[in-house]
């Protein structure tokens, strides 16, 4: 259950590397090798049967995201679909043996933090300095403690909600695969790990999407 | 399991790593391609609608084309009537003068025939005139010498005129 320190980087009085990061590591370079395995000789006209499903993969995401952010928003389409890609992939990849990363909080404190920069960041962007530093003070000025908190209630949420899923789900597992290792956890599995894992990730980017485009109104 | 340490940070570069890989290796080049496609389409299409407005002028210009020329040959038609009957009136007239010249021209040869015949006769007549009063003088005189020379001019001025 506990987090543990596969190896220790000698700088810095030491930096002690999780487990959490490592799965990270093996996540990207999978992904990383996968997209440069298929995304090859791209044609325009007639386009083979791997890149027409990852065509409608990668449109569907884009939809998927245009309609939360906005058209004229889609400048962050890519990020939110690497969240998401990453979240599902770390989601899941308690079914290959590997302890979810997702089930660390460094792991997700990290991505809520990302989020948190990466909404404040579409909220300047789009509306200015003078705008995000006014928008604290409406509707009333009496809310603007509210609406600062809220900076960082946010981020919490989305990264304690991830955190308590995915810790739940795997001690739930990881107990009843103690007591009954056949058979039983499989659909448990299916619920914990499955679907629990693609809801935590879709939770985790639409919110994201949402708060963002709350910022940028 | 509750510690916030240096693996935060770690995460975060992870992150921003996995996603400039991805936005080149996977992202970039689907999107291009796929806007590449839909510019295509698009572009494909408004060639239709053009090639299509195109098709739409030349065929109202050949339809106008083609009514001009119907116009045009109606026209040509209705002229060659029009010529053909003056033509046929001209003709017509011509054979009527020539039959009347000719008419008249017979009338006329039988006029002077016909006087000439008179004067034929005329000339006959007093021939004959002449010739019965050399008779009558030679013969004899009186009432029936008369009548004889009377009786034979009948006869002979008669004679002559059922010849004709």
């Amino acid at each position: 259950m506990n987090c543990k320190t596969v190896f220790t980087i000698p700088v810095f009085g030491g930096i002690a590397v999780d487990e959490g990061v490592v799965v990270t590591w093996i996540i990207m370079m999978v992904l990383a090798l996968l997209s440069i395995l298929f995304v090859r000789n791209l044609k325009v006209e007639n386009p083979g049967k791997v890149q027409l499903a990852l065509e409608s993969v990668i449109e569907w995401g884009e939809n998927f995201f245009k309609d939360i952010i906005g058209e004229e928003n889609k400048r962050y389409i890519p990020w939110l679909m690497t969240v998401a890609l990453y979240l599902a992939c770390a989601n899941l990849i308690g079914l290959f043996g590997f302890k979810p990363p997702t089930k660390d909080l460094n792991i997700t404190a990290g991505l809520a933090i990302m989020s948190m920069l990466l909404i404040e960041y579409s909220g300047i962007h789009k509306n200015g300095v003078k705008h995000w530093c006014g928008h604290f003070a409406k509707p009333v000025p009496l809310v603007a403690p509210i609406m600062i908190l809220e900076i960082f209630i946010r981020p919490l949420s989305l990264c304690m909600r991830l955190f308590g899923n995915m810790l739940g789900g795997f001690v739930v597992m990881e107990l009843v695969e103690q007591v009954v290792p056949l058979f039983v956890p499989i659909p448990l599995s299916f619920y914990f790990d499955i679907f629990d894992g693609l809801l935590q990730a879709y939770v985790f980017v639409f919110l994201t999407g949402l708060f963002m485009n709350e910022e940028m109104e | 399991m509750l510690r916030l340490d240096f693996n935060l940070v770690l995460t975060m570069i992870n992150l921003v790593v996995l996603y400039l890989i991805l936005r080149k290796f996977l992202f970039r080049p689907l999107m291009n391609i796929m806007e590449q496609r839909r510019t295509m389409i698009a572009d494909g299409l408004q060639h239709a609608e053009d090639t299509k407005k195109e098709a739409y002028a030349l065929k109202s210009q050949y339809e106008s084309a083609l009514g001009g020329a119907k116009e045009e040959s109606t026209r040509i038609i209705g002229q060659a009537k029009k010529d053909a009957k003056a033509e046929y009136d001209r003709i017509l007239d011509e054979a009527d003068q020539a039959a009347g010249k000719l008419i008249r021209d017979a009338r006329e040869t039988i006029d002077l025939e016909k006087e000439k015949t008179l004067r034929d006769m005329q000339s006959e007549v007093a021939a004959l005139a002449v010739s019965a009063a050399k008779k009558m003088v030679k013969q004899q005189y009186g009432a029936d010498a008369d009548q004889a020379a009377y009786d034979q001019f009948l006869k002979e001025a008669g004679d002559a005129h059922d010849d004709k």
